[in-house]
């Protein structure tokens, strides 16, 4: 799948089993206590950080996933 | 949780809330087609909800979302080296805040040179399920997230 797909498959258009389920693989995310990958995220403002340089800065981070609807 | 946020700045933990995507899509907030639109979610989510912790946001494909298993309202908890701790694949505030006090309580036991090694627990919590809440979230995006939403099964 290339990357204009994948971003569009991944926004999917409606809340519909065939394109929600496929997303859903919880049983498979990084274990725990095992050092977890890191990825760029960005601020409201636009400005690029991580999710690394987040939870370097405080001596727990609690990161709730989440959307607007 | 942003409640729960305050609570425990003070114990040096930090809260971020991850904008995903739409899980919902509706006539009001449609699917993201853009940065500039996730931007414009991210914060009327921020102002609508009320939102008092920093949002951070996701790459458009979701990449860091889909790594950590694509959950629409999961929890995390991470310490300073980046090891996950706590993963919840619901979010509720009387579990993660449980968590913290735990892991908190961890912190200043090993200040104090106590020996502690980790384990493995599993645990199965409970969340309030409020219906009319959810449901007043779908009508924010839409009619057609409310009747996607009905008809799915879910």
């Amino acid at each position: 799948m290339t990357a204009p797909d994948l971003t569009t498959v991944y926004n999917y258009d409606a809340f519909i089993p065939e394109k929600v389920a496929p997303w859903i693989n919880f049983d498979a995310s990084p274990p725990l206590g095992r050092t977890a990958p890191d990825f760029p995220l960005w601020h409201l403002d636009g400005d690029l950080t991580s999710l690394a340089e987040t939870w370097s800065a405080h001596r727990l981070l609690v990161v709730e996933f989440g959307s607007f609807t | 949780m942003s409640e729960l946020a305050k609570r425990f700045a003070a114990h040096g933990v930090g809260s971020i809330f991850l904008y995903t995507h739409e899980a919902h899509p509706g006539e009001h907030y449609p699917h993201l087609t853009s940065m500039a639109q996730k931007h414009a979610h991210a914060r009327d989510l921020r102002d609508v909800l009320g939102v008092t912790r920093p949002i951070l946001l996701d790459a458009l494909d979701g990449a860091c979302h889909r790594a950590y298993g694509s959950m629409p309202n999961m929890t995390w908890i991470f310490n300073r080296a980046g090891v996950p701790l706590y993963k919840s694949d619901w979010t509720d505030a009387h579990s993660v805040a449980n968590a913290l006090d735990y892991f908190v309580d961890v912190l200043e036991r090993r200040r104090e040179r106590e020996r502690l090694v980790p384990f493995r627990v599993e645990r199965l919590d409970y969340r309030a399920s409020d219906r009319d809440a959810f449901f007043a979230g779908l009508a924010r995006s839409g009619p057609k997230a409310v009747r996607e939403f009905r008809e799915s099964g879910f």
